[in-house]
């Protein structure tokens, strides 16, 4: 079974210069935990709290790496299978996230070989973790899987960051917004007593500021090369854009990131100035959800290659923050309460326009609706994850809707992030393909309903 | 008096089991309102405060999921896969109002995607944090006051405090008698079979706090007495993990070879074992009741101990219910696609076998049909432990 399943090398469908050099940063992580490791700083094993955990984390020292990046990292090289086989044979079942699964068979494997990556780990393998950095914000499996992991790393802590999630209709109720944000800051300075008990070292604000400032510009910049993904033909790619996530979702604090995104931002202004598509012949511009089956990623070369599908804009949940309008600010001295607005925001950002179309949830829904028409997109292609579920909940919701409300069609091709034994690439071949007479009967649909594009 | 109200004790609880709208629809023919609501965390006791019929949302293991599969991925929980496709089938078509709660990823997202489809007059999304600090305790309770702000409108009238500390009063009781029921299983052989618990269960979330009270005095008063006890088995079991909600379950289970002594479940003893505590402003005591005292592996205890210690502050209830209840054997019941519970597995069983408990774990698909395989896994456990 395993030859049948056995992946065939196909080109990443990168076609940014700056998108090839986006791994440079995952590598930085890995690096610096084992220098870390090395020098005896501490090292936490992070989840994305969307900023919220890991800015503090660093202002106060300590060096942060993500089993959930590594476990795209070791799909995409191929060491992931060894590891999912030992999740299954600790007795956690193979219906769990597979990036979980992945993380918990190398802290197996890191466990049992005395805290020393085994040799031929990817990437060098995780350091050992001083403490786990759990979320609360998007599923369970964020915090649940930290705390399953303290079977192997009997001394680490693990502490949780909350968010809350008030529903769309909920979140503008008198006065909710406001008790939000102060659980936020209330709970951010319990974290900050943990991490300096911890780590015996006191938080210094003023670095937390520098930290919290820089990465406000880092997310602004990022923010300014979404839109000039709003250019048709479209200047870049889902399959850029799943490398250049990597430093504003996980470093944006790193002046070296802010530095890349001016070098991004410069080569997609250029092919916007002189209409270059990312893409030859550019004939149907697509949005995708959820997170790409990385071991795969040539699939989306194809679509672009026989069909002329560009993937324009993707899932709303690893894209930079919306601008926070100033005013929001003043009075904000607190970086603390500034963390809080940035996590919050970004999480209740499409509230609005959830209001307007009258759909729930406001997060990883609302935003494709504006994207459709902030990107001109003729379909949604909706990318079920096996074993990452609740980002996929939503997803046949969101079709349905945007099919009824907007008159954008979508297509479901089953698929996972790590295991790609459950991705049929000839059948979701063919799924695309007859996809494109449903575009295109859509068109007329939109044609005749009178949506502009 | 209505039909069902001529059956008592165990016959009136197996009706209102296998007819669980049938009370809501009588009351709400008489003028009650009824609001449906997802897992064990809308506080009822708000509920009933403002004259509402709460009326716990569950789904249905013997109806096939169909509707549901054009709005909801199969990768997610069955169960609620399961009642979002009764939800589209009409079977809550009575209710007046539905809440929601960020219980776990299955309950969050089907509470937003039903809200969008089924349509009653007034709906709410309680939000519920993942932690059990004192800022999230505060949080909650904002987010209660919004909730009984939000079914004020629907009752058209203002909550008073004296209300809702006699609710509390009330649902107080009713954990009471649960718990006296659940010390009827003591004996050997247990006095009342799992399966006849589970109905006392379901009903109790099924009708007025006051109705339920009544049923589990009279079921208790008909138990201590009667001959026709269950007989002895290999099993004293202890079942840990995903709801059951269906008797087909527990059937095959005590057919087995084992008893089913006490379930730590949201359809067991999670929603019943404290007391909410008496305090000025009662939401104060709702707030850190449903947050602090409900225990479900939804909500995040910090972990800054040894694994050991971590394993203890997690789990030495479930060490307490084993001594108590004399259970030699424990099942872990995982609804497939549950993570709360999924993640949890190595980790429980880690603790329970350290106490000298075999563990059965079985995932399994939420449906009748696909029960029968599992006979033969509940025999060989009863034959292990025997």
């Amino acid at each position: 079974m395993k030859t049948e399943n056995k992946k065939i090398k196909k080109k990443s469908g990168k076609t940014l210069q700056t998108a090839r050099e986006a791994s440079y940063f995952a590598k930085k992580m890995l690096k610096n935990a084992l220098q870390a490791q090395e020098e005896g700083r501490p090292i936490g094993w992070s989840m994305v709290t969307w900023w919220q955990g890991e800015l503090i984390a660093r202002a106060i020292g300590a060096e942060l790496v993500f089993p959930e990046n590594y476990g795209a990292f070791c799909a995409a090289t191929g060491g992931a299978e060894k590891h999912l086989e030992i999740s299954d044979s600790e007795g956690y079942p193979a219906t769990l996230c597979g990036y979980a699964r992945n993380s918990i068979g190398y802290a197996k494997l890191l466990s049992d070989n005395n805290f020393v990556p085994y040799e031929g780990a990817p990437g060098g393998g995780l350091a050992k973790p001083k403490f786990f950095l759990a979320s609360g914000t998007a599923c369970d499996a964020r915090y649940k899987w930290f705390q399953a992991l303290k079977r192997y790393f009997t001394e680490a802590p693990v502490w949780t960051v909350d968010l809350p999630m008030p529903g769309t209709k909920e979140f503008f109720y008198k006065g909710n917004k406001e008790l939000g944000l102060k659980y936020i800051v209330d709970h951010l300075k319990d974290y900050v007593a943990f991490l300096e008990n911890l780590l015996g070292t006191k938080l210094d604000y003023d670095r937390l500021n520098e930290i919290v400032d820089q990465t406000f510009k880092t997310l602004a910049l990022a923010h300014e090369v979404d839109i000039l993904r709003r250019a048709v033909p479209s200047p870049m790619v889902g399959s850029d854009f799943w490398s250049i996530m990597i430093p504003h979702l996980y470093l944006p604090e790193d002046p070296e990131a802010y530095e890349f995104y001016k070098k991004v931002y410069a080569e997609v202004k250029q092919r916007v100035d002189n209409k270059i598509g990312a893409i030859p012949n550019e004939k149907y511009r697509l949005m995708f959800a959820e997170l790409p089956p990385w071991h795969s990623l040539g699939f989306f070369g194809e679509l672009a290659e026989k069909f002329g599908m560009a993937i324009v804009i993707e899932s709303w949940n690893y894209h930079a923050i919306l601008p926070i309008p100033e005013e929001e600010f003043e009075g904000v001295t607190d970086p603390l309460e500034k963390v809080a607005m940035l996590t919050y925001y970004k999480w209740t950002e499409y509230n609005k326009v959830a209001l307007e179309y009258n759909v729930d949830p406001g997060f990883f829904m609302a935003a494709y609706f504006q994207f459709a028409k902030d990107y001109k997109t003729d379909g949604l292609l909706a990318h079920p994850l096996m074993s990452c579920r609740p980002a996929t909940y939503t997803l046949l919701h969101t079709k349905n809707t945007l099919e009824n409300k907007l008159k954008i069609p979508g297509v479901v091709i089953d698929g996972d992030i790590i295991d790609l034994r459950v991705f049929n690439e000839k059948e979701a071949f063919s799924k695309m393909e007859a996809f494109v007479e449903t575009m295109d009967h859509y068109r007329e649909e939109r044609k005749k309903a009178g949506i502009a594009w | 008096m209505k039909d069902i109200n001529k059956k008592t004790g165990l016959a009136r609880a197996k009706d209102i089991y296998n007819h669980r709208s049938k009370r809501a629809r009588e009351l709400k023919a008489e003028g009650k309102k009824v609001i449906g609501y997802f897992c064990c965390f809308p506080p009822v006791e708000i509920m009933t405060a403002l004259d509402f019929l709460p009326l716990r949302l569950l789904g249905d293991m013997d109806e096939p999921i169909t509707v549901a599969d054009g709005y909801l991925p199969t990768v997610m929980c069955i169960f609620y896969r399961s009642t979002f496709d009764l939800g589209m089938k009409g079977r809550f078509d009575f209710i007046d109002g539905f809440i929601g709660a960020h219980a776990c990823d299955g309950a969050e997202r089907t509470s937003y995607i039903w809200s969008n489809y089924i349509k009653t007059p007034c709906n709410f999304f309680l939000d519920l944090p993942h932690v059990d600090k004192g800022e999230a305790v505060s949080y909650f309770k904002g987010q209660l006051n919004y909730l009984k702000e939000t079914i004020e409108g629907l009752a058209g009238k203002k909550l008073d405090i004296e209300s809702l500390k006699e609710a509390i009063s009330l649902h107080n009781k009713q954990r009471q008698l649960v718990r006296e029921l659940y010390y009827l299983r003591k004996p050997d052989p247990p006095l009342i079979n799992g399966s006849e618990v589970l109905q006392v269960m379901i009903s109790i979330m099924m009708i007025p706090a006051e109705e339920g009270n009544a049923l589990i005095q009279e079921v208790i008063d008909e138990v201590k007495t009667r001959q026709d006890i269950p007989d002895k088995k290999n099993g004293r079991l202890l079942v840990w993990g995903s709801l059951i909600d269906n008797i087909k379950f527990t059937d095959l289970i005590e057919s087995s070879g084992l008893n089913i002594i006490i379930e730590d479940t949201a359809t067991g003893t999670r929603p019943f074992w404290h007391d909410i505590e008496e305090t000025e402003d009662p939401l104060d005591g709702v707030a850190r009741h449903y947050l602090q005292e409900v225990k479900c592996p939804r909500t995040f205890a910090e972990t800054d101990t040894s694994y050991k210690e971590d394993l203890e502050n997690r789990y030495s209830y479930l060490k307490d219910f084993a001594k108590y209840w004399k259970v030699n054997g424990v099942f872990g019941n995982i609804i497939r696609n549950c993570d709360i519970h999924g993640y949890e597995i190595p980790a429980v069983k880690d603790y329970l076998e350290s106490l000298g408990l075999p563990v059965l774990i079985i995932e399994q698909d939420y449906s009748t049909a696909s029960l029968e395989p599992l006979r033969t896994r509940f025999q060989a456990f009863a034959e292990t432990i025997g």
